[in-house]
């Protein structure tokens, strides 16, 4: 559901949380990015930042300058003169991200969460048993067969929320209850209708089901692929993920840690909205 | 310049209000916990109130200076001594150019800011010269302080013989418990009444599993309305779960059944809701209590919370100051 007017919520006395609807799609993320800009845009006094997500913004605004009522009404005004997102055409470029699915790091780390926090499945067997798939080879096969849009950035510098653009690769899975308090650097995780790489070793709440051993996020800004900037991804990027063995996984790890590895970035396409949307009506079409 | 000695347990550069701007690539706010402190013994020193300054937490570091300057130690107490004599909390104070301060583990409360006139010099990352260390971003090499570490001052004369009032001062808990002030919401109409009243009723203990992204809290269970679990699957099927959204700071972060106040250093989105908010005027109160300690949250509206912060605020200045008799 796609809401008229976004539901907006108070988070202390410096945050205004915005949602735009109650489900996870690209119409509902071009809201969340495209009200983002225009607030940017719009220069309004008192607004520090702001962070997009898949269906909502965070507003980080300076009360002294401007009151919560005020800022809202604004908001409103803006939300307003958003165009339509179906006739955008925006530059996307797609990263293939090599993955080593079912490895032995992220089993390593969800054996130490039953044996130390809480006992639960496997976290690709879970995410095999909520969502209907034959077998955890039926899961690699699915997870790796879409293309991912990048919707946002957040949780931990560099980490990107990921949809996948093709409907028939949707998978759904809790999250963690409670969350780990440690993830293997670059796990790929499940949570929700999300998919996420961990930049680092940090807590985390997706169930994790496979590793990549290239960095997404770089302190030292040294290297070449982040073409200057902190992170890897932006927004609008789209991700492949690509399965590789263990030896090739450890072959691309030795070149990063060599400085000789290449992202393989493609950077010669747009992403037309109205052609992806009818592709995913076809695709429905041809469902019924 | 200033010589680290020992390092203390983990002690960081902050500045106030920190790092602004990068919310949506996932760095956070950092700066100090207990701003209140650190912007007090700021201006004590003569310097603005968000300069670089330290942060100690539970066991302070022991410094020796390679100049004369001027200092303040204040927040919680960790005994500090300068060449062995005790240096008094709350006042700015003239060292010389090989003098020691030391601190200790404290004794009440639980982070000490210890302020140098013209501040810390150290390098700015994405605008601020806070340290995330759990990033390795900012403060100095990225981390806490190290042993044999110099640290770089901006060179100012400093105003010594200066006291904040007892009034001015924030009022440490002497029982262990502490009434930390919040606003409902982002997420508050996805727990039930029940749940509510148990939120506001319960005793909430403090975990040490706690640090600068986030403060675990050990209480009672949470109850749900429909919204939590009537939803699209992409939330995620537990009633906690929603479609990752971006998380204020200080948000109580639901994660499956473990509230976790989100920190100066913690997450900038997730998947998580978040029912309750510590305003920023009440961090101070976070920033002091110690694990095992019992937080109990009571609520105040978006402005109250917003009067709180502004009265902190103007506080925080060299009017407030008296002079040594």
């Amino acid at each position: 559901m796609i809401y008229k007017i976004p539901k907006f919520s108070p988070g202390g006395d410096r945050y205004i949380l915005a949602v735009f609807g109650d489900e996870m799609n690209l119409e509902l993320n071009f809201m969340a990015q495209g009200m983002a800009s225009a607030l940017r845009n719009s220069k309004i006094k008192g607004v520090i930042e702001s962070a997009p997500c898949f269906a909502s913004l965070l507003v980080h605004y300076e009360p002294e300058e401007i009151g919560y009522d005020d800022l809202i009404r604004e908001m409103v005004v803006i939300f307003g003169s958003l165009g339509p997102s179906d006739n955008l055409e925006l530059r996307s470029r797609l990263f293939s991200i090599p993955v080593m699915y079912l490895d032995p790091w992220s089993a390593e780390c969800v054996e130490d969460y039953k044996a130390k926090i809480a006992d639960k499945l496997t976290d690709p067997e879970l995410i095999v048993r909520e969502n209907g798939l034959k077998d955890v080879s039926h899961l690699v096969r699915l997870h790796s067969s879409s293309e991912y849009w990048v919707a946002s950035l957040g949780f931990w510098p560099g980490l990107p929320f990921l949809m996948p653009l093709d409907p028939r690769a949707r998978l759904t899975a809790p999250k963690y209850n409670p969350p780990r308090t440690n993830t293997p650097q670059g796990a790929i995780g499940l949570g929700g209708g999300a998919t996420s790489i961990y930049p680092v070793a940090t807590p985390g709440g997706y169930q994790i089901f496979g590793r990549t051993p290239i960095p997404i996020w770089d302190a030292t800004q040294k290297i070449p692929a982040f073409q200057g900037d902190l992170c890897l991804f932006r927004p609008g990027d789209r991700i492949k993920f690509i399965p590789v063995t263990r030896e090739e996984f450890d072959h691309a790890e030795a070149e990063v840690k060599a400085g000789t590895y290449e992202t393989n970035i493609v950077e010669y396409q747009n992403f037309i909205v109205s052609d992806y949307n009818a592709w995913n009506h076809k695709l429905k079409v041809g469902a019924v | 310049m200033i010589e680290v000695i020992k390092p203390g347990l983990e002690t960081t550069v902050q500045d106030w209000p920190g790092r602004h701007g990068f919310w949506n690539k996932g760095f956070p706010v950092s700066g100090p916990m207990d701003s209140w402190s650190m912007r007090m013994a700021n201006v004590l020193v003569g310097n603005q109130p968000g300069d670089a300054a330290l942060e100690a937490q539970f066991l302070g570091p022991t410094l020796k200076f390679q100049i004369d300057t001027v200092i303040a130690v204040c927040g919680g107490n960790m005994r500090p001594k300068l060449d062995g004599d005790p240096l008094e909390l709350w006042h700015s104070h003239q060292v010389l150019a090989g003098q020691v301060l030391e601190l200790t583990a404290a004794i009440s409360g639980a982070r000490a800011y210890i302020a140098i006139a013209g501040g810390i010099d150290n390098e700015i990352i994405l605008g601020s010269r806070a340290t995330f260390a759990k990033a390795g971003v900012g403060g100095i090499d990225g981390g806490a302080l190290k042993v044999g570490q110099v640290l770089s001052v901006f060179p100012a004369k400093g105003t010594p013989g200066m006291i904040v009032p007892e009034s001015a001062r924030p009022k440490l808990s002497k029982t262990r418990t502490w009434k930390i002030e919040v606003c409902a919401g982002p997420n508050d109409d996805w727990i039930d009444k029940p749940g509510q009243v148990r939120f506001f009723s319960a005793d909430w203990i403090l975990s040490a599993k706690s640090d600068r992204t986030g403060f675990r809290l050990d209480g009672p269970e949470w109850s749900f309305t429909p919204r939590a679990t009537n939803k699209p699957p992409e939330h995620g099927a537990l009633p906690s779960n929603v479609i990752d959204h971006g998380y204020p700071m200080g948000a109580i972060n639901l994660a499956g059944q473990t509230p976790i106040i989100l920190m100066n250093d913690g997450p900038s989105m997730g998947g998580f809701i978040n029912p309750y908010t510590v305003p920023t005027g009440s961090f101070w109160k976070l920033g002091q209590a110690r694990p095992g300690e019992i937080l109990n949250f009571q609520e105040i509206s978006v402005q109250g919370s917003q009067k709180i912060a502004a009265n902190l605020k103007k506080m925080c200045s060299q009017g407030t100051l008296l002079k040594t008799s």
